[in-house]
């Protein structure tokens, strides 16, 4: 690897040759001693009012010896670190990061006067809370960082970083708890994260695919959260959290499925209302799942399942519609799914104008005019909102509906129960970094049952869930 | 080896995609059991009458209601079919209409009296035969056919059936006014050691006239709409009647069977008295006279039983314990006796001589007709299967019975 | 690959090996023996109770029924008793198959459907059969609840109704008809078979034997339950009825009002019987691939081929449903008790280790 020459302007040709971009800009300034130096920086990420006073300013008047030690005296800048190498040195520029060079340097000196354009920290949209803390992370690592900190004032927090993505050499922090995580997971995750040979990593999600055990499955096998409450609280029960540069979507190793059955606000309400909510989420996942395929199932196949008098509604309802009532479901559901994925894409000026046209086409007009049936409509507005009471699992629990709708109309009700019985086989036999999907259900954990689809109140979540083999197992000591 | 290896290891996702190709064109293109609603006919009574050749089958067959919530609610059309069995009805009934006839959701079946007369169970084999019927409807027997009785226009309902399973709802059990029979209970009777059963018979009456109608207007039955498709439902009868007759149902009296047969009727006294053995009444009444007025009493708890002891010869006791109020009295009363909810000493002691006198009436009325009401044949069967082949033939004819009433007023 | 825990095996015991037997063996044994059904079914659940101890006692050895084997009579001869036990499996899965297909035919459809209805259920069973026998250990944690609310369900919509009576006088169908109703349900008890095949895929503790007989009685003791509830509540027509379970609780008066919410309850227990369906299968497979090689692509091999056989003998026996009962239940009944009562007792006599037997 080739180092620094000394002599100030083949050291700039060689970085220059490295950079050739045209926003890598090069200042010269002479100091008071008639000794020239050169400060090389990426334009658009650096700045340059920091740039002027910590480092230039200072130096107008330098009349030291030309090591980079005596320079760095004089530097007002907190971050300055010193390389030798035009590959680091050229990583550091492009990092936002100045590099300043003289006439018989030994080392170039590297200045942390990065300029960083992030947003204001704010609430989360994808989870909102009523009563809790409303910070969210943001795209930064390091204030991403700095919130984690914030939280959990232990000097074993350890966050270490690492660059993955040979083109973005993204900064990706891996944190945890030392004597908390069990090092085989931290080992595990660093493993694979180490593994990881792609381009570009634009978003956490990105890492996902590499860190699942079986990567085409629907299931999740990494849980993701944008609270730092949340992070720091999975941390804290012994897991492996991951922060990527440049998403707000933080990682959280082991996964278990009902992590995302419980929300923050679980943890700040009356244990009765927190296990009450929980109950109810899972009913509305339920029914939003199976609703749909049962309607069609008992349609087509089992009359039986309905009373008599909603069979006769029923009937009289779907008397003029020209369509099955499998391929009616069918069609109010993708339409359901187009009006989703338009209301998240559309401009927000045209959003309400559209949302009433969906609303009245497919409520009203499409009803009136024979083509869609109002039971159809009611029961998938009931499925579509009840998917959302579990908006973490929204991406698989919509095609899980699909399938059941499919199997429904095809095969009947014992195809609903063909099919859970498949994807149930799937779940038990699912792990994340060795711990069981399902735990702690299966295996059964009676312990880990306090906090899962009931909650105990704080005082009975004394030790920490076992499935995640925690070192240090207490978590609470008796008052 | 490298391939094969990689063969089975692409080969899930293949599977999978397979799968979900076949599982969508099985889904736009099924027949396995469809069902389709438009071409069902939802049978919610069948009617039952024997003929020279066999049987006539009346299927009350409901209709759906309309989207719109202001037009009527139930309807039904009657369709009529004939054969040797009343599975050759049911198929008569399919070729005439074109639908086909679902039987899940029959909730009464109707049997003529004179079918009844002759031999039940070939009328009713056939619904605890078949799979797709369940046996826990109601059974029941008309006087005159259960054609002309499914036919008629209900005064309080949209549709006969519905008017008809009114009668056997659980408040109307309660009262002790109606003895409501279930096919399945009605079958264990039969191929019981009793061979003795029980339904309940119905009768009509036209609704008062100047009365108004408690209902909406029900759809003549000559009307021709069928469930889910237009056209004219073969064998609807009825011709140009300008307004039928609306009629009151009743089931206030119990046909008793032996061996299949109808062999008596209980009149709504004894049925009531059946009802207190049973223990079925929790908000029945009955009248009986205080100091010579008319009072009513109600009976609020009650117990019944009859059992059975064999020694030389058969001792039956039929008891009844009843917990009563007074409800009404015939005559003014003054202020102070409208609170009074306790019974005087003279109406309890007639109260209780008129639960015995009814209890060894329907007990004589059950001898004649040798129908072991009580199945005290089966207790014994149970009991001593010895005793029970000596006895089973002569023990309604030869027991002796005893009868405890006790009624008790509450304070 | 994790192995079975002892709390699972207990499970499987308690709730799942017991669903088997609330389809059409209720039927059989009121045919046979009219009231005095419940004596058949406790002495059949006693003596298979004794041969799943006799079973687990071999497991403690903690080695597969093939290793064992072939320490004692050497690997050729080992493998053929392991085919003729994976036959045996075949064979007695026939029954538990024919009635799942008859009970989706008349239960979840209204008409009687094509009986290719039932053929997905060999997707499953197919995919099942391919992954370890020991990946169900944890299934049984979650089917256990299942399979206590489905029963529990049905039992207190239906206890109200049974009259118990029914089943006196005791003893009046004799002793043929008693006997007769324990031979001729024996075709249901192959609980036993199904442990020697899960030997060595769970970790023996002291006391399992024991532990797993009680369990295993446990679970009989909710079928005889089951048995008399059924006959209380249709006493002499019960013979006529086939797949009580999920009828018996429709008389509940609240049933009128509410809609046949009992569905719920049986569809748990029909969901329970899915995978009970596909056991003896996976058994069959896991013996196979125990002997020869537990290889990825033998186990799928194996396992598609199984399922396609068993489908096509599904099939072909469609309009033969109840002769094959009558072959299986009545003529073919000794063979059960060869495989599921005489073979864990042989077991016993199998060499512990070769190193052990070196004295």
């Amino acid at each position: 690897m080739k180092t620094i020459s000394g002599k100030l302007e083949q050291d700039i040709a060689e970085l220059k040759k490295m950079l050739p971009a045209e926003d890598i800009l090069t200042f010269s300034f002479v100091s008071g001693e008639k000794l020239p130096f050169t400060v090389i920086f990426a334009d658009p990420v650096t700045d340059k009012e920091l740039l002027g006073e910590q480092v230039i300013r200072p130096l107008l008047h330098y009349a030291g010896k030309p090591s980079a030690k005596e320079v760095g005296k004089n530097i007002t800048a907190p971050e300055l670190r010193s390389e030798k190498t035009f590959d680091k040195l050229s990583a550091e520029i492009l990092a936002g990061n100045p590099v300043l060079l003289w006439e018989g340097a030994d080392e170039g000196l590297i200045v942390g006067t990065k300029k960083v354009f992030v947003r204001a920290i704010a609430e989360p949209p994808t989870d909102v809370t009523i009563k809790g803390p409303r910070e969210g992370f943001i795209e930064d690592i390091k204030i991403n960082s700095s919130l984690v900190r914030r939280r959990l004032k232990n000097p074993n927090l350890r966050i270490e970083m690492m660059q993955v993505g040979k083109q973005s050499e993204t900064y990706v922090a891996v944190c945890f708890l030392e004597g908390i995580t069990p090092q085989e997971t931290v080992d595990a995750v660093k493993e694979k994260l180490q593994a990881i040979q792609i381009d570009v990593v634009a978003d956490s999600s990105y890492l996902v695919h590499f860190l699942k055990d079986r990567k085409y499955s629907l299931m999740k096998q990494v849980g993701s959260t944008e609270k730092p409450d949340i992070f720091c609280a999975k941390i804290a029960e012994g897991r492996v959290g991951i922060l990527v540069d440049g998403s707000p979507i933080a990682l959280t190793v082991p996964y278990l499925l009902v992590e995302d059955f419980q929300a923050c606000e679980d943890y700040y309400v009356p244990a009765a209302r927190a296990t009450f909510t929980r109950l109810l989420r899972i009913f509305a996942l339920l029914v939003a799942i199976y609703l749909p395929a049962f309607y069609i199932a008992a349609q087509l196949f089992k009359l039986q399942l309905f009373p008599i008098k909603l069979l006769q509604t029923i009937s009289g309802s779907i008397r003029e519609i020209p369509l099955s009532p499998s391929l009616e479901m069918l069609l109010v559901l993708l339409v359901l799914e187009v009006l989703n994925e338009a209301s998240i894409r559309m401009p927000k000026y045209v959003g309400m104008a559209l949302s009433v046209v969906g609303a009245l086409v497919l409520g009203e007009t499409a009803v009136s005019a024979g083509f869609v049936s109002t039971p159809a409509i009611i029961i998938i507005a009931f499925s579509g909102i009840g998917l959302y009471a579990v908006p973490n699992l929204i991406e698989q629990t919509s095609v899980v509906r699909l399938a059941m709708l499919l199997a429904a109309g095809s095969v009947g009700t014992y195809g609903i129960l063909l099919l859970t019985a498949f994807l149930l086989f799937k779940l038990v036999t699912a792990e994340s970094f060795g711990a069981p999907l399902l735990s702690p259900f299966s295996p059964v954990i009676p312990h880990d049952m306090r906090d899962s689809l009931v909650k105990y109140n704080m005082g009975s979540l004394k030790t920490r869930p076992k499935t995640l083999k925690s070192k240090n197992k207490r978590r609470m000591k008796d008052a | 080896m490298k391939q094969p290896r990689k063969f089975l290891k692409s080969l899930p996702m293949k599977l999978y995609i397979l799968l979900a190709a076949i599982l969508t064109i099985v889904f736009f293109s099924n027949d396995f059991g469809l069902v389709d609603i438009q071409k069902t006919a939802v049978i919610l009574a069948a009617g039952v009458d024997r003929t020279e050749n066999g049987f006539h089958l009346t299927a009350q067959i409901g209709k759906p209601k309309g989207s719109d919530r202001s037009s009527c609610g139930t309807a039904s059309v009657d369709v009529e079919g004939d054969g040797e069995t009343i599975s050759d009805c049911i198929t008569e009934i399919y070729s005439k209409t074109g639908w086909v006839p679902k039987l899940i959701f029959c909730d009464l079946v109707l049997v003529g009296e004179d079918t009844a007369k002759e031999e039940v169970m070939g009328a009713l084999g056939y619904f605890l035969r078949t799979e797709y019927m369940p046996d826990s409807c109601s059974v029941a027997v008309c006087k005159g056919t259960a054609r002309d009785m499914l036919k008629s226009v209900s005064a309080i309902e949209d549709t006969t059936s519905a008017a008809l399973g009114k009668l056997f709802s659980d408040a109307a059990k309660k009262s002790g006014k109606v003895m409501k029979q279930s096919l399945k209970k009605f079958a264990v009777d039969y191929y019981g050691a009793s061979e003795s059963s029980y339904l309940p018979y119905i009768t009509s009456e036209p609704q008062d006239c100047g009365g108004e109608s408690g209902g909406s207007e029900g759809p003549s039955s000559s009307n021709g709409g069928a469930a889910g498709s237009t056209g004219s439902a073969g064998g609807a009868g009825g011709g140009e009647e300008s307004k039928p007759d609306k009629k009151i149902f009743k089931a206030e009296q119990t046909a008793l069977f032996s061996k299949g047969k109808m062999t008596a009727l209980l009149d709504s006294d004894q049925t009531f008295t059946f009802s207190l053995l049973k223990g079925n009444v929790e908000a029945g009444s009955f009248a009986v006279e205080d100091h010579g007025e008319p009072v009513t009493v109600s009976v609020l708890k009650n117990k019944g039983g009859a059992d059975l002891k064999v020694e030389n010869k058969p001792q039956v006791t039929l008891s009844v314990s009843v917990k009563v109020l007074l409800f009404d009295r015939g005559v003014p009363s003054p202020v102070e006796d409208l609170a009074k909810k306790e019974l005087s000493k003279d109406a309890v002691e007639k109260s209780k001589q008129l639960l015995q006198e009814q209890i060894t009436k329907l007990w004589n009325t059950c001898v004649e007709a040798d129908c072991d009401l009580f199945h005290l044949t089966r207790s014994l069967y149970r009991s001593s299967p010895k005793k029970y082949a000596e006895w089973k033939e002569l023990l309604l004819s030869t027991a002796d019975l005893t009868v405890k009433a006790t009624v008790e007023s509450m304070q | 690959m994790h192995k079975i825990s002892t709390r699972q095996i207990y499970f499987f015991l308690a709730a799942i090996a017991p669903v088997g037997k609330i389809m059409l063996m209720p039927t059989q044994l009121a045919f046979f023996s009219k009231n005095d059904l419940l004596f058949p079914a406790v002495m059949n659940y006693f003596l298979q109770a004794g041969a799943v101890f006799l079973a687990l006692l071999f497991a403690s050895k903690n080695r597969t029924f093939y290793d064992a084997l072939a320490d004692t009579v050497g690997k050729a001869a080992a493998k053929i008793i392991v085919c003729l036990l994976a036959l045996f499996f075949l064979y007695a899965s026939i029954l538990p198959l024919l009635e799942q297909k008859l009970y989706v035919q008349k239960t979840l459809y209204d008409t009687l459907p094509s009986p290719v209805t039932f053929f997905p259920f060999f997707l499953l069973s197919a995919y099942l059969c391919a992954k370890p026998i020991a990946s169900l250990g944890r299934l049984w944690d979650i089917l256990l609840p299942v399979s206590v609310v489905g029963y529990a369900g049905i039992m207190a919509l239906s206890v109200s109704n049974a009259d118990f009576g029914a089943l006196m006088p005791v003893g009046i169908s004799g002793a043929e008809g008693i006997f007769g109703g324990f031979a001729y349900s024996l075709s249901w008890f192959f609980d036993s078979a199904l442990i020697l095949a899960l030997a060595g895929k769970f970790e023996y503790r002291k006391g399992m034997a024991w532990k797993g007989m009680l369990f295993y009685l446990a679970g009989g003791a909710a079928i005889v339950f089951f048995l008399a509830v059924f006959y209380g509540v249709y006493s002499d027509i019960a013979l006529q009825q086939t797949f009580a379970f999920s009828e018996i609780s429709k008389y509940f008066s609240g049933i009128t009002v509410l809609g046949r919410i009992d569905y719920f309850f049986s569809f748990a227990l029909v969901f329970v019987i899915l995978f009970y369906g596909s056991l003896p299968l996976h058994a069959g497979v896991e013996c196979v691939c125990n002997a020869f090689g537990d290889k990825r692509y033998l186990r799928i091999v194996l396992s598609v081929v199984v399922n396609v056989g068993l489908l096509v003998c599904v099939y072909l026996l469609n309009f033969k449903l109840y002769v094959t009962l009558q072959t299986v239940t009545k003529m073919l009944f000794w063979i059960f008790p060869v495989f599921c009562v005489l073979l864990p007792a042989l077991c016993l006599l199998l060499k512990r280790r070769k190193h052990e037997t070196a004295a």
